[in-house]
């Protein structure tokens, strides 16, 4: 196994224009086999430093790096290990739910009987399969969700980037992700998600990173971080303290 | 399949109407796609007949052999044209931007594969005009059996080089605005300015071939058209390859293109993340304290979410705003020019003055405020934001004063402007500028009801792209193609009437009328609003 992190954000800044900074100075590390919470409240800079991760946003101050590869200097080693769920996929809603997936296949070069096996698998548990011959345009909200979860997994990611995964997702299907990435990260993937719901977080992290406008005010293993307490204790607490 | 011809084929079918045709359940969808086709069928026959008959009038003239050069700066305009109007929206700033970035494609293949999605989207229409040229072409010239196939494969190259211009323009305009805190206004001023001087360049140009008309000693078309493939290369190279069959001039059409494609994107790709994240962010001041807060009425209020509406998209605000914009401008220069100089330059000459062209003044200024109605379009826009509209508590029929109101209001000032302008530059007499006045009020009331009658009649919700309603929507179409026509012919009627009887008992008619036009479309926007309620 290699030494360095699955994912390693080092004084990672971003300012838009000359307005204040969305982001200032956070570091943190994901290891492999890591379920890796972003908790923070609305606005506090979860979504600004996800889509740097996954090289949607650019960025000028700070380093990222997945599995060793800078996200700057080589975008396409790292998205070609990682796999992003946004808070609201926005897919092609004129596509059918089965051109989406192979196209995404296609993307990733996954060959048809493996691509045929897992999106079977996937589908079926999230309950979609009577589903992916319509167009995305006619899913609901949940739909699509799943649809992206499913297009994410297809080509077993080393790193997982979800952004609040679990909005619009319905109770069956919250369970299915959480086992989902309960199984990955026993697997040896990298799992970095962004919640606020603390519950949820408590129950499937083992580490977490708490952000208040734009800087991480605390991180590290759930254990030290909320020494005995709950996480809901901690994060007030760290949202007070500031 | 490399990536790149993954993601063009993704892109293709994720937007053709036959795949949603085919996977849709939804019955009124595929009415629409039908209608849809039947329309775009029509308008295919439209250009290609205007092209047969345009090749024919050459033939018959004996100018057969300027048609390959025409048909190349025909298809080179219509490709700068539709491309510049694009450029954001469909290269930069789209919805799955997210989406695609995250996956593992270069960002240069994504931009390349975005102008390629756009290239192959408009070819069916540069093909049209170059096939129906070609059968005048061949039924005139009689050229060798070699120029066909020549013709034809240099065809799907004419536009690739106009299409690269405007896109990088777009481009440089997108990469200076990304360095400003307010990206998204700064590129609608650059956006604008640009247009401005395209539609400036047009009339130098035209100036430019005049001049050199009188100059010459062939005072021919050929002659023109000849000027214009030495002003621009493409065009000649594509009438020596088709009429001598030259092959370095095939080569350096075909050679040309492709270097130019990888060099665009060579240098797209380099800041493409870098303008996409300015486009797509908004700055965060974050200093906001809440202060007294204005009431306005319902219907003011929706006015003002359109105004916030148009100016907040760089797209909408370029196409929305801009005969308004042109209108104060043909104001502004008859001011400053005075109105007869512009008149001797658009009428070549011809023994027409200002004092003739009075009664057409509300006319030419409606031209323009009336190119576009933000009615015919906002409907539409509300997208996936309908169900806000839906959700409230609020009539439908106030749902379009709003909108009709927020139309009232940007072209009635710029229309009054403009035709205050021209009538003190004519030196009209206060009666006969007053009388304008009333009729430019009365056509905008008509653009504005008859655009949200087409709007609603053609509402389309389930747009991918902003573009696709602003500029090539049913909606947009069957308001804007009548209205332009209709105008033209009554600015002559107008200009022939004035020389009979005098302008003030035609101009009286004619608020009349647009009154009474505008007052049927009113009540057809309230009948339809209660249908769809």
């Amino acid at each position: 196994m290699s030494d360095h992190a699955m994912l390693e954000i080092r004084h990672y800044s971003k300012s838009y224009g000359a307005g204040k900074k969305a982001v200032d100075d956070v570091s943190l590390s994901v290891e492999r086999g890591d379920i890796y919470g972003f908790i923070g409240h609305n606005g506090a800079g979860k979504s600004t430093t996800i889509r740097a991760v996954v090289g949607v946003l650019d960025f000028t101050e700070g380093e990222i790096t997945i599995d060793g590869h800078s996200v700057r200097d080589e975008p396409m080693a790292c998205k070609r290990v990682t796999a992003y769920i946004p808070d609201n996929p926005d897919l092609y809603e004129n596509l059918t739910g089965i051109q989406y997936l192979n196209f995404v296949a296609d993307v990733f070069g996954i060959g048809a009987a493996e691509r045929e096996a897992r999106i079977r698998k996937y589908a079926d548990l999230f309950e979609i399969t009577n589903d992916l011959g319509d167009l995305i345009g006619a899913y609901s909200h949940g739909m699509k969700q799943k649809l992206a979860i499913i297009s994410a997994l297809i080509h077993r990611p080393k790193l997982l980037v979800l952004d609040e995964p679990f909005v619009g997702l319905d109770p069956k299907a919250t369970y299915a992700l959480k086992e989902i990435m309960r199984d990955m990260c026993r697997q040896g993937t990298a799992v970095f998600f962004s919640t606020h719901v603390l519950d949820v977080a408590e129950k499937l992290c083992n580490k977490v990173a708490i952000i208040k406008r734009g800087r991480i005010v605390a991180s590290g293993p759930m254990e030290a971080l909320t020494e005995g307490h709950s996480l809901e204790q901690a994060f007030l607490e760290a949202d007070g303290d500031e | 399949m490399n990536n790149g011809m993954v993601l063009l084929k993704a892109l293709l079918l994720s937007t053709s109407q036959r795949n949603i045709y085919r996977h849709t359940k939804d019955k009124k969808k595929r009415r629409r796609i039908v209608g849809n086709a039947i329309g775009v069928a029509w308008l295919y026959a439209v250009i290609v007949a205007f092209s047969i008959a345009m090749c024919v009038g050459y033939g018959k003239f004996g100018l057969i052999r300027a048609a390959p050069t025409l048909c190349a700066l025909m298809i080179s305009a219509l490709a700068f044209v539709f491309t510049l109007f694009r450029t954001n929206g469909y290269l930069f700033n789209f919805r799955e931007y997210d989406m695609l970035m995250s996956l593992p494609f270069e960002s240069r293949t994504v931009a390349a594969c975005r102008f390629l999605y756009m290239y192959v989207r408009n070819l069916p229409w540069y093909l049209s005009v170059s096939l129906a040229t070609l059968v005048g072409y061949g039924i005139y010239a009689r050229p060798p059996v070699a120029a066909y196939p020549v013709w034809l494969a240099l065809s799907l190259f004419l536009p690739i080089l106009p299409m690269l211009a405007a896109a990088f323009l777009g481009f440089l305009i997108a990469r200076i605005s990304a360095g400003f805190r307010r990206t998204g206004l700064v590129q609608t001023v650059l956006t604008m300015a640009l247009v401005i001087l395209c539609f400036s360049l047009r009339f130098i140009l035209e100036d430019v071939f005049r001049n050199n008309r009188v100059q010459a000693v062939l005072r021919t078309v050929s002659a023109l058209t000849g000027n214009a493939a030495k002003g621009y290369l493409p065009a000649g190279w594509f009438a020596d390859a088709v009429a001598r069959l030259s092959v370095p001039a095939m080569l350096l059409l075909v050679g040309a293109s492709a270097l130019a494609f990888a060099a665009v994107f060579r240098i797209v790709g380099r800041s493409y993340r870098r303008i996409n994240s300015a486009m797509k962010s908004h700055a965060a001041a974050g200093r906001y304290r809440v202060a007294a807060q204005k009431r306005r009425s319902v219907v003011a209020a929706i006015a003002f979410k359109e105004f916030r509406r148009l100016t907040g998209s760089t797209a909408y605000m370029v196409n929305g705003a801009m005969g308004v914009i042109l209108a104060l401008l043909v104001g502004a220069v008859a001011l400053v020019v005075g109105p007869d100089r512009i008149i001797r330059a658009i009428t070549h000459g011809a023994p027409i003055d200002s004092v003739m062209l009075r009664p057409a003044i509300p006319y030419i200024v409606y031209f323009f405020t009336g190119m576009v109605a933000t009615t015919a379009c906002s409907p539409s826009l509300e997208g996936r934001n309908y169900w806000i509209l839906q959700s409230l508590p609020i009539e439908k029929k106030t749902v379009y004063q709003g909108k009709m109101l927020f139309n009232l209001a940007l072209t009635v000032p710029f229309t009054a402007l403009s035709i205050l302008c021209l009538c003190v530059a004519s030196k009209a007499p206060l009666l006969d500028s007053a009388l304008y006045l009333a009729l430019g009020a009365a056509l905008c009331a008509f653009s504005t009801a008859w655009g949200c009658v087409c709007g609603i009649r053609h509402m389309r919700l389930d747009w991918e792209n902003e573009i696709e309603v602003i500029k090539q929507s049913a909606a947009v179409a069957v308001y804007m193609l009548p209205n332009m026509f209709a105008v033209m012919g009554l600015a002559v009627l107008a200009v022939f009437l004035g020389t009979k009887m005098g302008p003030r008992l035609p101009t009286l008619a004619m608020i009349a009328v647009a009154t009474g036009a505008a007052a049927l479309c009113y009540r057809r926007v309230m009948i339809l609003s209660r249908r769809r309620a």
